[in-house]
């Protein structure tokens, strides 16, 4: 995407997202933003295969997404599934290292992870800071403003699971809790135009309550997953910016410190159901997942773009829905998956009005009353597909095996924003694609497994920056982000690269 | 159950081409607040940090030289005759009227024989604000050297520096060769030559030190100085101080605006901003951290009172200074900051309201061609000059944004007017408390 001026909305409600957790938390973003696969953590199977999970159960990465389908789980394993993600343009990128070991014992079974990450500073691609060291104001103590934050900040994640099964009816209840300290969220950083530093901290709690009923059969196993999610975010964005003030003592524009605390909470419930089934042809089976979430937002960051301070503290409420079917086919060595989802949400979200304010039509709108209400119609979809390939290398005990996949995302929607204030309606339909080919390596020896997935996400931008060292735009994170709409936003073109490695040991 | 593959692919290939419809993106108008912000970002417009700290001796010192007549030959006019804290440190009228005159703000009267003052008294509000140039031609800055008429001692800001002049000229402080003073004793100031500079500021402190509660408050001021090295500049330095103290008033709504806060302007306010800073022009002279200040326009203002030097009876503005024969009825761009206080406008303060200012910008070649003088005080109808050879020597360096309408509207103009309204701060609407009960001479203060 070139930097086109697109007149973007900067609502972008992007849930919390663990990538395990994906089909059950509906991600939102409003703008062709580059998102870092920050939450990649847990290793997946069908990474390469472009993601496809609707027909086709994912055996890494599902238990970690319903703890009940762990049930499917033959052996006690360990896992670590190290992964690195990156942002093109030295614009930013992180490490994650995972341990997981799930363990089953009788009907019984159970598993623990954590997981350490680093994150890196967002950062205008191309760009090494951008701003202008103006002279100081003197402060208090002989202090000087600190400059852009270039650490890499951590981030932990601690997950853990139980659940039992009932071989008799093949049902399976399961219950997992991810608990995330988070000081670091990849683009936040870029949020707030103009700033010196963004310190982030914050934690996320992602409950989950799932079942697998399982019904075999003679052309294959039909099963029923259900799942009940909650998941509360809540994160504090210290902001530090540096003002150009007049200082009539020295005479000259000189640079003040201003701190800004922005406070990020959502809560969101989810439920979904996924259904397979086997076909009469032989390796193919059918699924379908129908899915919900109800995210409310009661305090949203105090987001600038493109050096405008946008709504402040405007809670809302968004309602996501998916629809998916799939379709795949495992025969031998073979695999073959396609998903197809599509995604209507709604999110309405307004400003409240923190003092008595007059309209332009001269009528006053009470404290609390809503100056601005943003009223937003989604129509996404996505597409993923995937084919893989096991090969015996021969003389030995070893396989080979190939993944390549394609994920495309399209995103579009509508905006009404009514301006009480101005007594303006304005009115927005937009939309684009995301492209994230993705490609799988896996080797398995008898001891164990080592698999490498791969994917590349293109068709989104970062915001770059305006002449004058000030960023101009938008970066989304994976936290819920509603902010109102503001003026043109360039992106540059970035490729968000991710590679992961897992290894899988079974436990004796 | 049994299914066949055949229909399943064709619903998902039916799905996935649902999948290709992309929307086409249609403009989103930018918000209020985005058009504004975006349009003041480029301007270097910067809210004013808080005035260094003064030393209440000093201020004090300063606050007894702003009122006192003392400091005027004839012992009957001071700083604030002219800079009536009242009057939100301005005097209200067109062109000042200086020594001779009686009574104050609009009913002030010239003396007999006086003329005006022939330019408009400027406010002093934020005065100490580190304006680049002082007086309405400029000829006192913080860069260059002292202005022609005068040699002013070394080490002094530039605010400093503005209050050693008014007490130098004739006509505004220091009166006339036979003048006598209020208890008709001979004015000794008037009797030195206009070169003599040094002799008035030294006559001025020999007056200033012969009053006990001056030494006092000199000797409060400047602990560590020998009164016999105290000098006019001392004095000057003291009104500054005051000046930076108590007449500082930049807390306007605009300026919380410019501090982030988004409900300090109304609707009505933005749009005028948003018309201030781009389709109005306002901003190409009013722009950096004092909205003004920085540079000099011919605005087309319609020539008025008796006139400077070499061009009286007309006014060429910096054009008249050496060397600036570029900058005909060229005059300071002023500071915008409380622009709502402190009427009438233009160097001569021929527009008396901030519509009528804004009518003028409008379209300014009309506006001066069809200006009517019978808008002015009775009292300065007379002195205004508008034949077609002066209308037409004005228009001949008008600024070249002035030269073609803006075609605002009315709605717009009312608009522009609210934004400069915003930029007043409330704590400059009432500035009464300044004015002391009385003086150490002894004089009244009024």
């Amino acid at each position: 995407m070139s930097p086109s001026g697109l007149r973007a909305v900067c609502l972008a409600v992007p849930v919390f997202l663990v990538s395990a957790a994906r089909a059950q938390l509906i991600p939102i973003k409003t703008i062709p933003i580059a998102q870092g696969d920050q939450f990649q953590v847990f290793p997946s199977n069908n990474l390469g295969l472009g993601g496809v999970s609707v027909a086709l159960p994912d055996s890494l990465g599902d238990p970690f997404a319903n703890p009940a389908t762990m049930a499917r789980l033959r052996a006690s394993r360990f896992f670590s599934s190290p992964t690195i993600y990156s942002v093109s343009g030295n614009a930013g990128g992180g490490r994650s290292l995972p341990f997981a070991m799930l363990s089953r014992r009788a009907n019984w079974y159970g598993g623990l992870a954590l997981v350490l990450q680093q994150v890196d500073p967002s950062r205008p691609p191309h760009q090494g800071g951008g701003f202008i060291d103006l002279v100081q104001r003197p402060l208090p103590g002989g202090t000087t403003i600190p400059g852009p934050d270039l650490r890499a900040h951590g981030n932990q994640y601690a997950f853990g699971m139980v659940g039992r099964s009932w071989q008799s009816s093949n049902l399976s209840v399961g219950a997992s809790a991810l608990w995330t300290g988070l000081h670091a969220l990849d683009g936040v950083d870029l949020l707030y135009s103009g700033s010196r530093r963004v310190e982030q901290t914050g934690h996320a709690i992602d409950l989950r309550v799932g079942a697998l009923k399982q019904w075999p059969g003679e052309a294959g196993v039909r099963s029923l997953e259900a799942i009940v999610v909650h998941n509360r975010f809540a994160a504090t964005h210290t902001v530090l910016y540096a003002d150009q003030v007049w200082d009539p003592d020295l005479q000259q524009i000189v640079l003040e410190p201003r701190t800004e605390h922005n406070y990020d909470q959502t809560n969101t419930w989810g439920a979904q159901l996924k259904y397979q089934l086997p076909l009469a042809t032989p390796g193919w089976s059918i699924g379908w997942l129908a899915t919900v979430n109800r995210a409310t937002h009661p305090k949203l960051p105090n987001y600038e773009i493109s050096n405008v301070t946008v709504i402040p503290w405007d809670p809302g409420r968004t309602y996501a829905y998916d629809l998916g079917l799939g379709l795949s086919k495992v025969l031998g060595r073979a695999t073959f998956g396609v998903d197809a989802i599509y995604e209507p949400i709604r999110s309405y979200t307004w400003a409240d009005a923190t003092t008595p304010r007059v309209t332009v039509d001269g009528d006053t709108i009470p404290l609390g009353g809503k100056t601005v209400e943003n009223r937003f119609k989604f129509s996404n979809a996505v597409f993923r597909i995937g084919v893989g390939h096991d090969v015996d290398l021969e003389g030995t005990s070893k396989m080979l095996g190939f993944q390549f996949g394609l994920a495309v995302r399209s995103i579009s929607y509508q905006l009404r924003q009514a301006d009480h204030l101005e007594a303006s309606l304005r009115e927005l339909r937009t939309g684009w694609f995301e492209w994230t080919p993705s490609w799988g390596l896996t080797l398995r020896f008898p001891e164990f497994e080592l698999r490498y997935r791969g994917r590349v996400t293109k068709g989104a931008g970062r915001p770059g920056t305006q002449s004058i060292g000030v960023v101009d735009g938008f970066a989304l994170s994976s936290a819920t982000i509603l902010a109102a709409p503001s003026g043109p936003l360039n992106l540059i073109d970035v490729d968000t690269s991710t590679h992961q490695i897992s290894l899988s040991l079974p436990l004796h | 159950m049994s299914l066949s593959v055949r229909p399943v692919c064709v619903a998902l290939l039916v799905l996935a081409a649902a999948c290709d419809e992309t929307p086409p993106t249609t403009a989103f108008p930018e918000s209020l607040d985005a058009q504004l912000r975006r349009s003041i970002g480029q301007w270097s417009v910067a809210p004013i940090a808080p005035m260094p700290y003064q030393d209440p001796a000093l201020i004090a010192l300063g606050r007894a030289l702003m009122f006192d007549k003392i400091l005027s030959g004839n012992r009957d006019i001071s700083c604030a005759t002219c800079h009536e804290p009242a009057l939100h440190a301005t005097d209200g009228l067109p062109l000042a009227i200086g020594t001779g005159g009686t009574g104050t703000a609009a009913a002030r009267t010239l003396g007999p024989g006086r003329s005006f003052v022939p330019r408009n008294a400027p406010s002093l509000l934020n005065s100490g604000i580190g304006l680049f140039y002082v007086f309405w031609d400029g000829r006192l800055s913080r860069f260059g050297p002292s202005p022609p008429e005068v040699n002013l001692p070394g080490g002094l800001n530039v605010i400093a520096a503005q209050a050693m002049m008014p007490v130098l000229n004739r006509r505004e402080m220091r009166g006339e060769p036979g003048d006598l003073d209020v208890f008709a004793n001979p004015n000794e100031l008037a009797q030195f030559g206009d070169s003599q500079a040094a002799q008035i500021w030294q006559a001025l402190m020999q007056r200033l030190l012969a009053i006990p509660e001056y030494v006092n408050l000199f000797n409060a001021a400047y602990r560590d100085l020998p009164q016999s090295s105290l000098t006019f500049a001392q004095a000057a330095q003291a009104i500054a101080a005051f000046q930076m103290a108590e007449l500082m008033k930049t807390n306007s709504p605009f300026d919380r605006y410019l501090r982030r806060d988004d409900n300090a302007l109304s609707v009505e306010e933005k749009r005028g901003g948003v018309l201030f800073f781009t389709r109005a022009r306002c901003v190409s002279c009013h722009n950096g951290p004092f909205l003004g200040g920085q540079s000099f326009s011919n605005s087309g203002v319609p020539q008025l009172g008796p006139g400077v030097g070499q061009g009286a009876p007309l006014d060429l503005g910096r054009g008249a200074l050496p060397n600036n024969q570029f900058y005909q009825f060229a005059f300071r761009v002023p500071p915008l900051r409380n622009v709502e206080l402190t009427a009438p406008y233009f160097h001569d303060g021929t527009f008396s309201t901030l519509e009528s200012v804004v009518a003028h910008y409008n379209d300014v070649p009309k506006s001066l061609r069809d200006f009517n003088p019978a808008t002015l005080p009775a009292a300065f109808q007379s002195s205004y000059h508008g034949g077609q050879a002066t209308i037409d020597s004005i228009l001949r360096t008008l600024d070249f944004q002035l030269r073609t309408p803006l075609q605002l509207t009315e709605t717009e103009q009312h608009e522009l007017v609210a934004f400069l309204k915003s930029l007043t701060d409330p704590a400059a609407r009432d500035l009464s408390y300044l004015v002391p009960a009385s003086v150490p001479s002894g004089l009244p203060v009024r």
